[in-house]
């Protein structure tokens, strides 16, 4: 590694005395031990899932003839994830949570972006009074207002469809404040250029803004597709009963029915992790350094 | 409109108010939105547990009877005392521990993009798969996960969370662990964000490790970690998949939280004058909250 690399309050010739390179060697376990927490629990869900149901409750019969809890399956087969797969209809709730997602990411882009477009570059007289009430629900907890909304969502008979869900990404506070952050620092050469050629503001957002605001509409994107898939309390409420209930929905099922057995609940965790995990090994560099840069100017 | 451009020098034809007018246009859609799943339902929460209701049907005004009602049941107190329990245990367990973490992984040499990553993956996992998995390996049968672990060393069975004194911390340590990865990486933005020149100038100085810890990397930390302690305060206060999921409340109350209150009152009995009359304590305290935590601040700035 390079010198330069190393810019933090220890500096390479720190290193020479041994009490630093003890520090550091501490340093290095503690960081070691961060990782191996994170992946464990994680790891032995994944694992667990490949028991089979007596395998998991009782453990497995040792040379001594007593069984015991191993931490490894005994028998590496997908057969179990595959059962419980076919078994409790999976793909149907992977369609819904992914109709679900599509729509919100759309919902997210297009909503937010254009209402951050107006606070950030039209800035029409009485702006200010609404970025301060959008900037004031992040203060409001979400959860105060749920209670009504589910009532406005069965009045309305939005109930049982996928639209309460898709819309209420377009209405996102912390979205539109990452939007706005980004267009405030376009160029206002682009914008101006494109007005004397005639674009309104619509054809200005459509052909010009969004098109140029890829890194922050990434950012967005997949902020977007992880909380549809996560969010679990309105789709609940929203579609609970029906046949558009999600993979977190049918989970949350799970918390109180005894129908269910042990093994199926564990590879319903693992069905409802996959796709994050997917999305994450896919995007690891956008949410783990853009995110936060686009998060700390905010 | 009329086929004319609309730029800003025409305004003064145009009057300014055909300008305003389309930018609005622009944020309709998003200001509608808005308005239907925050703004309008925040009003009619406040409204609402003002009101005896019928299920959805508002029947009479009631004034503050609701909110009398509440704190009259045998869980409102449990949860009042359980959610500060689950603030402070919060700040016990997960406050330091990222900005630590973002110290040790910055100052590392080799395996830091490893370390970005693997601590991040948690934050990725589903807030109700997180709590179905820690449910798991905190069962107190032998299958439970910590307790195979504890197999191993030949400790028995351990019944974890079904401990009044012990089952908030573990469930602190559950959401720690979903959160303290994301919240490390924040701190590690912001430690790139200090200047090397501070480091040298303090070396200069003599400073040793420790000091330069202190004066220069501490002190650059401070705003950033000031907005993630009223964060960190908000989100705690809410908690409610942890309780709901990993031991509905239990033993006894002991891990009861306010927002489950609401949600009991919401959805197990459809009472949604009274869930609104909570939801509403709940944002009183929490702006209450905020407001003093600013002023707190301010005055010390000064």
């Amino acid at each position: 590694m390079k010198d330069t690399q190393r810019q933090g309050a220890v500096r390479p010739y720190d290193l020479r005395s041994p009490r630093v390179k003890i520090g550091f060697a501490l340093m290095t376990i503690f960081c070691v031990f961060a990782v191996l927490m994170a992946l464990l629990p994680v790891a032995w869900v994944i694992l667990s899932g490949l028991k089979d149901l007596k395998e998991f409750n009782r453990g497995v019969k040792g040379l001594d003839n007593h069984y015991h809890q191993q931490l490894l399956p005994a028998v590496f087969t997908l057969d179990g994830y595959l059962d419980t797969w076919n078994q409790m209809k999976y793909v149907r709730y992977y369609l819904n949570s992914f109709a679900v997602a599509a729509g919100s990411v759309l919902c997210a882009v297009l909503f937010n972006g254009l209402l951050a477009y107006g606070l950030s570059r039209l800035k029409p007289r009485g702006w200010k009074i609404v970025y301060g009430l959008i900037m004031g629900t992040l203060m409001v907890p979400a959860t105060t207002a749920i209670v009504p909304l589910f009532i406005n969502i069965t009045q309305l008979s939005m109930g049982g469809t996928f639209w309460p869900l898709w819309l209420s990404a377009g209405a996102s506070a912390f979205y539109v404040v990452l939007f706005k952050n980004f267009y405030d620092t376009m160029p206002d050469s682009l914008l101006e250029a494109a007005r004397l050629d005639g674009c309104d503001n619509w054809r200005l957002f459509f052909k010009i803004v969004l098109p140029l605001s890829m890194p922050i509409n990434i950012v967005i994107m997949i902020y977007a597709i992880n909380a549809a898939w996560s969010d679990f309390l309105l789709p609940y409420l929203v579609l609970s009963g029906t046949k558009l209930e999600t993979v977190m929905v049918r989970l949350f099922t799970y918390r109180t029915s005894d129908r269910i057995n042990n093994m199926d609940i564990i590879r319903a965790i693992v069905f409802s992790i996959i796709p994050p995990i997917v999305l994450f090994i896919a995007f690891q560099r956008q949410l783990t350094q853009n995110v936060i840069s686009a998060g700390i100017k905010g | 409109m009329l086929n004319q451009p609309l730029v800003p020098r025409n305004a003064l034809h145009h009057g300014k108010w055909k300008t305003d007018l389309a930018a609005w246009l622009v944020m309709l859609p998003g200001l509608v939105l808005f308005a239907f799943f925050i703004w309008e339902p925040i009003v009619q929460a406040l409204r609402l547990s003002l009101y005896e209701a019928n299920g959805m049907r508002i029947v009479r005004f009631v004034g503050l009877d609701n909110y009398r009602s509440v704190m009259l049941q045998p869980d409102f107190w449990p949860a009042v005392r359980n959610t500060f329990l689950y603030l402070l245990w919060s700040l016990i367990i997960g406050y330091l521990l990222p900005m630590v973490l973002a110290i040790f992984i910055h100052e590392s040499v080799r395996g830091k993009s490893l370390y970005r990553t693997a601590i991040y993956l948690p934050n990725i996992v589903p807030a109700l798969a997180t709590v179905f998995l820690w449910r798991y390996l905190f069962k107190s049968d032998a299958y439970g996960g910590l307790n195979m672990l504890l197999a191993i060393f030949g400790v028995p069975p351990q019944d974890w969370l079904n401990n009044a004194s012990r089952v908030i911390p573990l469930i602190v340590v559950t959401m720690t662990w979903k959160g303290a990865g994301a919240t490390a990486l924040l701190y590690l933005a912001g430690l790139q964000g200090i200047n090397p020149e501070l480091y040298e100038a303090a070396i200069i100085d003599g400073a040793n490790i420790r000091q330069r810890i202190f004066h220069v990397t501490l002190p650059q930390l401070y705003n950033l970690a000031r907005t993630l302690f009223i964060l960190q305060v908000i989100a705690v206060f809410q908690i409610l998949y942890e309780p709901l999921v990993m031991t509905n409340g239990g033993p006894n109350n002991a891990s009861v939280s306010l927002m489950q209150t609401v949600f009991r009152y919401a959805f197990e009995k459809y009472d949604y004058s009274r869930a609104s009359a909570v939801s509403v304590l709940i944002s009183i305290a929490l702006i209450v909250l905020t407001l003093v935590y600013n002023k707190v601040n301010r005055e010390k700035e000064m």
